[in-house]
């Protein structure tokens, strides 16, 4: 066990916290805190222009091979500049889904072709994408997609509907899966395609949260083209793609999200020393208890980085979602009866009512709670599907 | 960076478990368990003498291997899942203990001991009993609780008040003025003894200003050693629970095939992890960040001992009536696992530890 960092790992600490430091200022001082999950909404243009500024400094991709534009970068250094970004409280990314889900995606599946097409894009931080894989009658059971693809005229056709998609209204192509084979059932005759999203067959409606703002939308595809190359793998490939995405993430940006939830802490304990609301024995042990285990959570995703196996991921997810629902409980009890009344109208939220609200999300999206503990159940203690 | 067990490491841990898996079945747990010694004196034996577990940690002049904590954890992970009835644990313990002195000349002598076979105790906890210097020596007066294995250890390290200061001893148990007396455990896989001394000798391992400092450490060390054992005994628990639900056949198919019992293992799963991930750390901690260790202690214990209750409770109730029964295993589980978390003070004391060095409280 070493847990040490390379002399080449503490300069690229340093070269990050340089850049981010001189670049972080002016017109983009103001974006310190916006975006992410819960706040997707806010100041997405300015945010827009952050990812090609993001783009020209080369920290886009940075763990893709250099051949594929990117820096090699090994997963500790990956590491590194998810923590020293969040570190900076730099704005939450506009293209989340294209740098982490499908750059990774193209260069392991996709043709050379499509990778010329796309990675610069993505790379620059000038095209942003979204993610159509949840529709109304596929939630948690994927292979229930019912959005068809069929192929006229040397385009792709798509109808149907994709729902839970963030940032659909300002990104520029989806990377969805569609049933391309009219015959087929569950995961067989499935496609990954990539489709312009700025086009007139194209609805997006905003679905208001519980939260009162939007993040998500529902995507009406009616009549909807994309290129016939415009796929990644062969025709009825899209579950072993779609599935591949899912594997790409091997716990660096937890690590990185660790410390946003470590500001978020710190912020509840300060509170709750203000209001004096930790002289109570019950509020003091369940902070204490949150210390303790975003400690504990720091440690699990080190030993497990790096690791494509369902297990950590599962581990992980419900370990933060479920921290993080409970540090949203914990801050309403901090503040006490002025977290039932609201800072402004029509439906301003406050911070500790935000995060309340928000984190009920964080066990239902990415893999319900239920979704995670059947893997575990089933893909880690082998025990028999039902 | 790495973070987890290298090759070295990782030989060790499959050649422990080989062993153990020959000189540790649940039969020989089970005989020594029930025994009036509570002793599995032939596996103890090779143990330390084939083996040579006991002295992994203490340095090669004096007979040792010396290697890390982390070695020493691999040790007692594998050891927890057997719940072989062996004085392991304190006897790594106050071996660390001893090591950590700065007298050389106190220490060598003890730790050439060690290495050669004796077995060693530790009472880092409890009310400390009263050390006073008598001419060049120090006596001690007092007696001590929960002392593990004490009937059988030759060497007891304990912390004492010295000069109204905190300072870790060392003495001999087959001293005159020392007086042994085992206890009944309700957990027969570790037996305790309480120990009364009566000006017995003992010889400072350190004191004075640095007295409060190596006493914390040793207690600290002591507490990860439960977290990694913790997490041995939580891993073998949960897989035989998981055994059974795979096997056990009702209304017409397995009952691991049940959500509603899937969820509770995965949840016990994710527990099992933290914890280990945490005991993991703190080994690490011992030797690679001392300074961090008065948080990480009772951090790792904390969620190595709510893992390994969760766990074990869930055993007995997964397994039915069976679960209940004298001849089943569970029931070993589940009283390791509830008198560990005694012995530790009890999780609310650990939590309130945790809370002090956190800053939080």
């Amino acid at each position: 066990m070493d847990l040490s960092y390379s002399p080449d790992d503490e300069a690229l600490r340093a070269e990050v916290r340089d850049w981010l430091e001189s670049n972080l200022q002016g017109a983009f001082g103001a974006l310190r805190g916006t975006g992410g999950s819960g706040r997707e909404h806010e100041a997405v243009e300015l945010r827009r222009e952050w990812e090609r500024a993001l783009g020209a400094g080369r920290w886009i991709g940075l763990g893709l091979p250099r051949e594929s534009g990117g820096r090699g970068a090994t997963l500790i250094q990956q590491v590194i500049f998810a923590e020293e970004y969040a570190r900076a409280d730099a704005p939450g990314r506009v293209n989340h889904m294209g740098e982490h889900l499908l750059a990774p995606t193209l260069v392991a599946f996709a043709s050379e072709e499509l990778q010329h097409r796309f990675l610069p894009g993505i790379l620059r931080g000038e095209e942003l994408w979204c993610q159509g894989y949840s529709e109304p009658g596929a939630g948690s059971d994927l292979a229930a997609v019912r959005t068809r693809a069929r192929l006229a005229g040397g385009r792709w056709l798509i109808d149907g509907q994709k729902v839970w998609t963030s940032l659909a209204a300002h990104a520029d192509w989806c990377f969805l899966v569609a049933r391309t084979d009219p015959k087929s059932e569950r995961h067989r005759g499935l496609s990954y395609l990539l489709v312009p999203m700025r086009q007139e067959a194209i609805e997006i409606r905003p679905i208001v949260q519980m939260t009162g703002t939007s993040e998500f939308s529902e995507v009406f595809f009616d009549g909807a083209w994309t290129a016939e190359d415009c796929i990644v793998g062969h025709p009825g490939d899209g579950w072993r793609v779609a599935m591949g995405t899912l594997g790409f993430e091997r716990g660096v940006a937890t690590l990185g999200q660790q410390i946003g939830f470590e500001r978020e802490l710190a912020h509840v304990i300060e509170l709750a020393r203000q209001t004096g609301a930790i002289e109570d024995p019950e509020i003091a042990s369940r902070t204490i208890d949150a210390w303790a285990e975003l400690r504990v959570m720091r440690y699990q995703a080190m030993r497990t980085l790096g690791s494509a196996d369902a297990g950590p991921a599962s581990v992980s997810k419900l370990l933060w979602a479920n921290w993080h629902r409970r540090l949203g409980e914990l801050a309403m009890d901090v503040r006490g009866p002025s977290a039932a009344i609201l800072p402004g109208g029509p439906y301003e939220l406050d911070r500790e009512q935000a995060l309340f609200l928000y984190s009920r999300a964080d066990t239902i999206y990415a893999g319900s709670n239920e979704i995670q503990r059947n893997i575990i159940a089933e893909r880690v203690l082998g025990l028999p599907r039902g | 960076m790495q973070f987890g067990l290298d090759d070295d490491q990782l030989e060790l841990k499959h050649t422990v478990r080989a062993f153990l898996e020959r000189h540790s079945t649940p039969a020989i747990v089970r005989r020594a368990a029930e025994h009036e010694d509570g002793f599995a004196a032939s596996a103890w034996e090779r143990l330390v003498g084939e083996m040579e577990l006991t002295s992994l940690g203490i340095d090669s002049e004096h007979g040792g291997a010396g290697a890390s904590f982390v070695e020493v954890g691999v040790a007692l992970e594998e050891l927890g899942r057997t719940l072989l009835p062996v004085p392991f644990l304190p006897t790594v313990v106050a071996a660390g203990a001893i090591s950590d002195s700065p007298d050389g000349g106190v220490s060598g002598p003890l730790l050439e001991r060690i290495a050669a076979g004796e077995i060693a105790t530790v009472a880092l906890s409890g009310p400390p009993p009263l050390a006073t210097r008598v001419g060049d020596g120090i006596t001690v007066r007092g007696s001590i609780d929960h002392v593990l294995d004490g009937d059988r250890a030759g060497v007891l390290v304990l912390w004492a008040l010295l000069d109204g200061e905190p300072a870790t001893l060392a003495l001999e148990l087959g001293t005159n003025g020392v007086e042994v007396s085992p206890v009944l455990t309700l957990d027969q896989t570790r037996r305790q003894a309480t120990v009364m001394l009566a000006d017995c000798p003992a010889t400072a391992l350190s004191s004075g200003p640095a007295g409060r400092g190596a006493y914390e450490r040793a207690r600290n060390v002591l507490a990860v050693a439960y977290a990694v054992e913790a997490v041995g005994t939580a891993a073998r628990c949960l897989d035989l629970t998981v055994t059974y639900l795979r096997e056990r056949v009702q209304f017409g198919r397995p009952i691991g095939s049940f959500q509603a019992l899937k969820h509770r293992c995965a949840d016990l799963y994710v527990s099992l992890e933290a914890a280990r991930s945490a005991a993991y750390y703190a080994a690490w901690a011992v030797d690679g960040a001392p300074q961090e260790l008065p948080v990480l202690g009772p951090l790792a214990q904390l969620v190595g001992i709510d893992a390994l209750l969760q766990i074990a409770a869930e055993a007995i109730q997964l397994h039915g009536g069976i679960g209940f029964t004298w001849e089943h295993e569970a029931h070993l589980f589940f009283k390791r696992a509830k008198s560990t978390e005694l012995l530790c003070g009890g999780r609310r004391e650990l939590r309130r530890l945790v809370g002090e060095h956190a800053g939080i409280v």
